[in-house]
């Protein structure tokens, strides 16, 4: 058994696979066809090589610096492995005054363990507001949610530095937001239904308010926002938020026809009204799930510590310097000579 | 106050001409065995003061520090790497010659600066917090100490393939020499052990994400995995010769340098600073 651990705590291996960790980061980072979570099976035979060496070197142990900076990385690689079981990504855009449906999520990873409380996450979009300097370069963005308990609803206004935690959940504003145009559709002989349709990313796409939607009658239109005055300020500083300004919507249908109304206006399309209520911003949030996180940061500061601490017992102020100034001074008239 | 361009240019100017004429008065000693101290390092410590007054100058103009550009980082990088090795050749006086190799490499980054775009780039509010303090001066000494490593680890090399040579001559402390090589190794890669957990922190506020694999954070982690396999390599092999490991940390210092002064302007990455 000790011979085996030996074997496996060997420094050879310890070169060997972190030789192999450096190609597969390479190929894995680059790479359409391999994924860099390949990184995990040297990262895996590094954590067995290293535990080995912890349990079987005795010189290894009586270093406390260089053993303080193992078990760190140590801690750090299984904190990051649990966080990928139980990890979740994904992104949302919110509708400002609808409250975030768990539904309207787009998932981009999950773990193989993740708890799933998503479902269970409820907050209500408030105001979104996005500062610009001049040449559209962004600063500071804020957005106000409610959430809570109904009954204990607390209002937070959360942006680039600060993001809500829901349930263990984060949600991180992002640059992507725009306008969306409230609509009520009026079907003949029907209840209304109130929706929203966003448009392209702004001011990204600002030349380009322009979207494709599908009406509930199955026609297919193509709606255009535009503002009666310009809402970006390229040549100064502005603030992007629900626009005060005048609107209208030109509504391209299928046969060609183009229609053009503003605030309160109704298209008469096959099977009912159109009516356009308003305009209002959208947001888009970046949602995650990794609650060890801040383990991790412990983790990776112990072995900073450790490190930095095997360096002084290793490299001691005295024994690094040498000698003294006078001792050089000496050798230098020797080198002269 | 606005602060004029043309104070900051003529201060990188003077700077760029310290370090040329301190390449220069240095030549001699690559034949000859007379070399001296005060002079490189006075001329150092004028680089560093120019360098100094230009970052402040710039700092004053734009109201935000450098760290944007390809200007910004090179402005940046000349001051930090020359106030480390003025540093280091202080406690150590022995690492003074170190500047052989170090100087003209100083000399070629502010050569590029000049040629570089100075227009200043506003720096996005997510950018502006403490952990990109750290991220960057763990960053800087990282490099700073690591370019003394390899300037030593080089002109032990250079010495033993000219042992005649009057710079192999002059070489008076050859043992501290050669721990100085390593041991600065070492302290380099405790600093960018903490750039890297600095910068995935930061990133985390600039981007919403702690790690997305962009060429600049893969190319440090391939830095940092080869500097922790150099240092494991040389307590691995104890008889391992003392030019291979002189070319390792040679090789090493290459890559990060590509790292920070290549790979982030290269590529359109986020790391690049999308707005």
């Amino acid at each position: 058994m000790m011979s085996l651990l030996r074997k496996l705590a060997s420094l050879r291996l310890t070169l060997v696979a972190m030789f192999v960790l450096l190609i597969l980061v390479l190929i894995g980072s680059r790479s359409t066809t391999v994924d860099v979570s390949v990184t995990a099976i040297p990262l895996a035979v590094l954590s067995m090589n290293l535990l080995a060496a912890i349990l079987a070197n005795h010189t290894f142990r009586r270093q406390t610096g260089l053993l303080v900076f193992h078990v760190g990385l140590l801690l750090l690689i299984t904190i990051i492995g649990l966080s990928v079981l139980i990890r979740f990504d994904g992104h949302v855009e919110v509708l400002q005054g609808a409250s975030f449906d768990p539904r309207d999520v787009e998932v981009t990873a999950v773990g193989w363990l993740h708890p799933g409380h998503l479902d269970e996450v409820r907050f209500k979009q408030g105001d979104v507001q996005v500062e610009y300097l001049a040449g559209l370069t962004r600063q500071s963005t804020r957005s106000t949610i409610q959430h809570g308990a109904t009954g204990a609803m607390r209002t937070q206004t959360i942006g680039d530095r600060q993001a809500a935690e829901i349930n263990g959940y984060r949600f991180i504003t992002t640059p992507n937001k725009g306008f969306a145009l409230l609509m009520r559709w009026e079907p003949a002989g029907a209840e209304p239904v109130y929706g929203a349709i966003h448009f392209p990313s702004f001011p990204q796409y600002d030349w380009k308010q322009v979207t494709d939607w599908v009406a509930p009658s199955g026609q297919h239109l193509q709606m255009e926002l535009n503002f009666a005055e310009p809402v970006s300020r390229p040549d100064r500083s502005w603030v992007l938020e629900r626009p005060q300004s005048a609107f209208s919507v030109n509504t391209q249908t299928s046969d060609g026809t183009t229609l053009v109304v503003g605030k309160g206006g109704a298209l008469a399309l096959e099977g009912g009204m159109l009516r356009v209520v308003d305009v209002q911003m959208w947001i888009a949030y970046r949602i995650d799930y990794y609650p060890l996180l801040p383990w991790a940061l412990v983790a990776a500061l112990l072995a900073i510590g450790g490190l930095a601490l095997h360096f002084r017992e290793r490299y001691p102020a005295r024994q690094g310097a040498g000698r003294t100034r006078k001792e050089e001074a000496a050798d230098a008239c020797i080198a002269r000579a | 106050m606005p602060v004029s361009p043309a104070l900051e240019q003529q201060l990188v100017l003077f700077g760029i001409a310290m370090l040329a004429v301190m390449t220069i008065v240095q030549l001699p000693a690559f034949t000859a065995r007379h070399r001296s101290f005060n002079l490189p390092a006075g001329l150092l410590s004028l680089v560093v003061l120019a360098f100094a007054a230009a970052i402040a100058v710039r700092w004053l103009r734009e109201s935000q520090g450098p760290f944007l550009t390809l200007y910004d980082i090179l402005l940046s990088n000349v001051f930090s790497l020359s106030a480390i090795s003025l540093f280091m050749i202080w406690r150590r006086r022995h690492l003074q010659m170190t500047l052989l190799l170090s100087g003209p490499l100083l000399f070629l980054l502010g050569v590029w600066l000049v040629n570089v775009p100075a227009q200043a780039v506003p720096l996005p509010a997510t950018f502006d917090n403490y952990w990109l303090w750290l991220h960057v001066v763990s960053g800087k000494i990282f490099l700073g100490v690591c370019l003394v490593s390899a300037s030593t680890a080089g002109l032990l090399l250079l010495a033993r393939g000219a042992p005649r040579s009057g710079l192999a001559a002059s070489f008076t402390a050859q043992t501290e020499m050669r721990t100085a090589v390593w041991s600065n190794l070492f302290l380099a890669f405790v600093f960018h052990s903490l750039m890297l957990l600095a910068g995935s922190v930061w990133a985390h506020s600039a981007w919403g994400r702690y790690w997305s694999w962009d060429p600049l954070e893969t190319w440090a982690l391939v830095t940092w995995i080869t500097l922790g396999g150099i240092l494991h390599a040389r307590a691995t092999f104890k008889d391992m010769p003392d030019s291979l490991g002189y070319w390792l940390v040679v090789g090493v210092f290459a890559l990060a340098f590509l790292s920070f002064f290549g790979v982030p302007f290269i590529s359109i990455a986020a790391h690049k600073g999308l707005i």
